[in-house]
């Protein structure tokens, strides 16, 4: 015990050694709430936790930081299905003294089990709503709500009287009277609980009386006693059945049972079974069905990659091959090469040019080499035109036209502005009898020159082949 | 005889576990021990002023 005014530890003296104040009258408050803590847990102990509460409260109003108490007060609650009133008790408890205090230990094992909590929580909600059944004159709602309420928390008191109170407004007396016993197992001195009984017991009486009053002859037959709260009737000359009927009803009882086993049972748990064994072919069905989406999607998925990659194995043959832009690459250097050889000899180098694939130079290949190609073209282009017209020519006058329109298509192609090499290349044509070519070509001056006196005689020979 | 509507007036809804916080911060937790402390200050004070 320590004193009100500083808190230190009191001796046995009336007063405070540390600040001598008077604790005569505190000493003897400390103790009444101790006394009455005492007379709380010894009713507790008994089960009269109606008393105990009553004790306890009191204690705990001369003291309210008997933490023994309030946590007792917590732990009667609790037992009495007043889970809210224990809760509370204990949080004040621990509140008041934070450190090795039990009361921790009941809120964490209510806490730490949500289902728990639920099933309190539950169980107050459905009891407030069966009082207002109750309220609302719906007795067989209220009934009903009631046992669900109890099958949660038999040991919930009020719930329990309540229910006994509505048996006793239906004057179903027995059922009252084994609500009640309920509650006295539970808290044996309850003043409610208590009256309800002496109610109904007064009427079972009462409803006895009536019962025995033209059966007198009949009760002489029965042994009556009382053992507790319970009347036990027990038969004075019990019958007993012969060996025969027994036997027969025996045997019929059994024919029953395999009949019953038989046309029951035994066709219930086949169906099952059955009904088991569809379930599970479901199950695989669509297991199957799934895992053949997946597998034409994954087929699907392989036909796609395959077809990617036949297109790049494609592309990179286009890069590498012998046709390849990379070998087209190599020709232009080399003739590049070449060039900064011997700028002179033009004609090795116009026919490296010449190999170079003109399709795959419109297609794929890079914007430097295009402009290194066209920049080379022009270059050697004058000489080699000059070199190939007069291969052409020379080959004209000795009348191998042959020769002459290769070599002049060449020239033509490298100086397509030359008007003699295109007049000589016609021809040729002309000459060889390729008719239709030498007035393409003629046609070709014509138009390219027009203005020109090579145009003109063009313009003669075209009308002269066409007739 | 016991009158159902009058016992029934006796049962009061129980506190939803919502309910304890303001359930704890309502209770008067006021206690003998602490009127008769009020009582000895009020006391001292009277005798300091007299």
């Amino acid at each position: 015990m320590r004193c009100y005014n500083c808190g230190c530890r009191l001796s046995e003296k009336d007063f405070c050694t540390n600040c001598g104040a008077d604790v005569s009258r505190y000493k003897k408050i400390m103790f009444a709430s101790n006394r009455l803590y005492n007379d709380g847990l010894e009713k507790a102990k008994i089960r009269d936790l109606s008393g105990a509460i009553v004790s306890l409260r009191q204690s705990l109003k001369f003291n309210k930081n008997n933490i023994e108490a309030r946590n007792l007060l917590g732990l009667v609650y609790f037992e009495m299905g007043e889970a809210v009133a224990a809760l509370s008790e204990w949080v004040i408890s621990k509140n008041l003294r934070a450190a090795k205090n039990i009361a921790d230990d009941y809120i964490s094992m209510i806490q730490e089990n949500p289902g728990r909590l639920d099933s309190i929580n539950q169980t107050i909600k459905k009891y407030n709503q069966a009082l207002g059944y109750c309220q609302q004159a719906s007795l067989d709602l209220a009934i009903i709500q009631l046992k669900k309420v109890l099958s949660l928390n038999p040991k919930f008191i009020r719930a329990h009287q309540l229910l006994a109170l509505i048996y006793i407004s239906m004057e179903d007396w027995e059922k009252a009277k084994k609500e009640l016993q309920k509650c006295v197992k539970v808290d044996m001195n309850n003043t409610t609980t208590l009256r309800y009984m002496k109610e109904a017991d007064d009427a079972l009486e009462i409803a006895e009386e009536a019962k025995n009053g033209g059966k007198k002859k009949k009760q002489e037959d029965i042994l009556q006693y009382q053992n507790g709260n319970e009347t036990i009737i027990q038969p004075l000359n019990p019958r007993e059945p012969l060996g025969v009927s027994t036997i027969i009803s025996i045997v019929i009882g059994i024919v029953i049972g395999l009949c019953v086993a038989c046309f029951l049972i035994l066709p219930a748990q086949i169906q099952s079974a059955k009904a088991s064994v569809k379930e599970q072919l479901v199950t695989i069905g669509n297991e199957s069905d799934a895992k053949s989406i997946t597998i034409n999607d994954l087929q699907q998925n392989v036909q796609t990659l395959t077809e990617e990659n036949d297109s790049l194995k494609a592309e990179v043959q286009n890069y590498v091959g012998t046709d390849g832009i990379i070998a087209a690459d190599d020709i232009l250097l080399q003739a590049v090469y070449l060039y900064f050889t011997n700028p002179s000899d033009v004609v090795p180098i116009a026919d490296l040019v010449e190999s170079i694939d003109t399709n795959l130079i419109s297609t794929s290949a890079s914007e430097a080499f295009l402009n290194l190609y066209n920049s080379l073209k022009a270059t050697i282009g004058p000489s080699v035109s000059q070199k190939y017209y007069d291969a052409g020519y020379t080959a004209y006058q000795n009348g191998q036209y042959a020769d002459a329109i290769t070599n002049l298509t060449k020239a033509v192609a490298y100086s397509p502005e030359d008007v003699e090499s295109l007049y000589n290349l016609g021809n040729a044509y002309r000459k060889n009898g390729d008719t239709a070519k030498a007035i393409e070509t003629y046609q070709l001056l014509v138009d390219t020159f027009p203005d020109s006196a090579r145009a003109t005689k063009a313009k003669n020979f075209i009308t002269s082949l066409g007739n | 005889m016991i009158n159902f509507e009058e016992e029934l007036r006796k049962f009061h809804p129980s506190l939803e576990i919502e309910e304890a916080e303001e359930a704890i911060y309502n209770q008067d937790l006021t206690d003998v021990a602490d009127v008769l402390v009020g009582m000895i200050k009020e006391a001292k004070t009277e005798e300091e002023q007299g």
